[in-house]
Formats: C-alpha cells, structure tokens, sequence
C-alpha cells in the first residue's frame, strides 16, 4: 500500500504546474523532456495570442501523442493567421499521423480555413489538394460543394478528382451534376472515378 | 473462402475495392482506420490486408507496425496511396507492407496482386 501511495504522490508532483505561467515560462516549459510539464505548457498558452509560432515550431518535433493533441488543441483555439499558416506547413510534414492530425484540426477552423482554401486547393503539391479537400469534409461552410465542384471540373490529378468526388456523393446537391458528368468525361479510362461519379450521381438523384 | 480487410477512411474506396474482391469471391470486411483495423485483427486474423495510408486515429503505416510488432497477424498487406515517392514506398515496406499500389487501383492490377499474395493460381 504505501508503495501504491507513494507512486500516485509522484503523478500528482508531476503534474503540477512548476513554474511562472507568463509566456516565457510557458515557452520554456513546452521545451522541458517531461511530457506532462510540455503538455501543461501548451495547454495554458492557450491564453497568449503570441504563441502560435512557438506551439507550431514544437508540433513538428513533438514525439508524445499527448503534447501533439494539446498543442492542436491549443492552435485551433487560438485560431490566428500564425496558427493556421503553421499548420498550413505541416500538411507537407512527411509523418502520416501529424498531417493527420492537422487535418482534423484545421477542420475546426471553418472560418479561419475558408480564406485560404481557395489556395490550398491550388497548390502545386497534389498531395496538399488531396489534404484540402479532406479538409473540405466536416468543413461546415456554405462554400464546400462550389470548391469540389470546381475541384473534379479543374484539376488536373486523378487522385483529387477522386478524393473529391468521394465528398461530393455525401454533401453534394443536383448543383453538381454537370461537373460530375464532366469528371466522367475528362476521365473515361479510370474504372474508380467512373464508379465513384456513379455512386455521387445515384446519391444525389435519391435526395 | 479467404476473408480480406480494407481499412481506408474513404467509404466510396471500401466499397469500389468490396465490390471488386467480392466478385471474385473473397469474404470481404471493411475498417475506417488503423484502430478499428487492429480491434477486428484480434479477434480474428484476415488472410490479406488491403490499406490506406492516410486515415484518422491510426494511419496505415502505424496499423501495420503495430500488427507486426506485436505479431497479431503476419498475412500479406497490400498498401494503397495517392503517394507515388519512393519514400513514401520505403517507409510502407518497412512498416510491413508486402506491396504498394498507387491509387486509383484497376480492378484487374488489384486482383493479379491479390492472387499471387495469397499464392493463388487463377487462369
């Protein structure tokens, strides 16, 4: 018994929050090698304007699951240019799970997000457009269906015109029709995008 | 019947690939991440595993390492990507992929890989 007791008084030390919660001991304490005092910090800097480039700086070579959450968490409170910008980079992170975990993120971030979608689905990257528009998903916005629409109209990369059309079988309206025929069309050799444009299609016939 | 697992968080993608292995006479089951993927591999192993890499709460490649590293199911993976850098292939076969597809799969390239890693012979 002591043994368990003296074990939970350690979590409890641990867990506290040891030093000044100004922004420089916050930053300072995001640096530190305990995962709870990095978490602790990047929680609390939630109350700073300022510390969107230091939580993003951090994001990208954060290890513990648990600081990554806090941090998004953090940013997508903040909400600022800084955070969204930040998180905008990390979307070309080469670690699968952090541009996951962006994505969930950014899509929290509807109002924010929307002025930079436009762009996101213009980059030159076609792995960012395919990101974008998983952004797109639970991207509650009255613009999403006229950018997918614009998505399988334009874009030049079968994988985003598929990742598109994914979506717009779910939220798509019979405003989309011609630009499915049309990704139809522009695709006739890809048995995926002529079965996905079918599904969409049948979808929106049955709402 | 051999039983495949797609795991892709894209439901348009699980049915495509459904509706393809299923044809062709697979026992087919569906997962919508990494997590989900590892519940039904414990309770019971698949004999081939089709997987994206992209998807919430566990991606593909922690699915797999995980499946390895704790040696819960060794059948073939086959991991499919909008991704077509070498890397991106390297860090798939390190994760312990057995093949890596680009997407979007046609129906014929996915049933030859399936055939062989299952060391079927079809005419």
């Amino acid at each position: 018994m002591p043994i368990i007791k003296q074990h939970i008084a350690q979590v409890v030390d641990t867990d506290e929050r040891e030093r000044p919660r100004d922004l420089a001991g916050l930053v300072a304490e995001l640096e530190l090698d305990n995962p709870t005092a990095r978490r602790w910090a990047a929680r609390d800097l939630a109350e700073f304007q300022a510390s969107s480039e230091v939580l993003i700086a951090r994001l990208k070579r954060e290890d513990d699951g648990s600081v990554r959450d806090a941090i998004l968490t953090t940013l997508t409170r903040l909400g600022d240019t800084a955070a969204v910008a930040g998180l905008v980079e990390c979307l070309r992170s080469e670690d699968a799970a952090l541009r996951s975990e962006v994505i969930e993120a950014m899509k929290q971030l509807p109002e924010e997000v929307a002025p930079i979608m436009s762009g996101l689905l213009a980059d030159a990257d076609s792995d960012v457009r395919i990101f974008a528009v998983n952004i797109l998903e639970s991207l509650r916005h009255p613009q999403v269906e006229a950018w997918l629409a614009g998505v399988i109209e334009h874009d030049p990369h079968v994988n985003v015109c598929a990742t598109a059309v994914d979506l717009l079988g779910e939220v798509g309206t019979p405003l989309s029709r011609p630009a499915l025929e049309l990704l139809k069309a522009r695709f006739p050799d890809e048995p995926y995008i002529c079965f996905a444009v079918d599904l969409a299609l049948k979808r929106i016939g049955e709402d | 019947m051999k039983r495949i697992l797609i795991i892709d968080d894209a439901a348009t993608v699980r049915l495509y690939h459904r509706n393809i292995l299923e044809a062709a006479g697979y026992a087919v089951e569906e997962a919508v991440n990494g997590i989900e993927a590892l519940e039904k591999v414990m309770q019971t192993p698949f004999d081939l595993y089709v997987v994206d890499i992209n998807m919430p709460k566990l991606d593909g490649y922690g699915f797999l390492k995980e499946m390895r590293r704790q040696d819960i199911d060794q059948a073939p993976a086959i991991m499919v990507s909008t991704e077509a850098e070498a890397d991106d292939r390297q860090r798939a076969y390190r994760a312990g992929a057995n093949l890596y597809l680009i997407k979007p799969v046609k129906p014929a390239e996915l049933l030859i890989h399936v055939h062989l890693l299952l060391g079927e012979v079809r005419a």
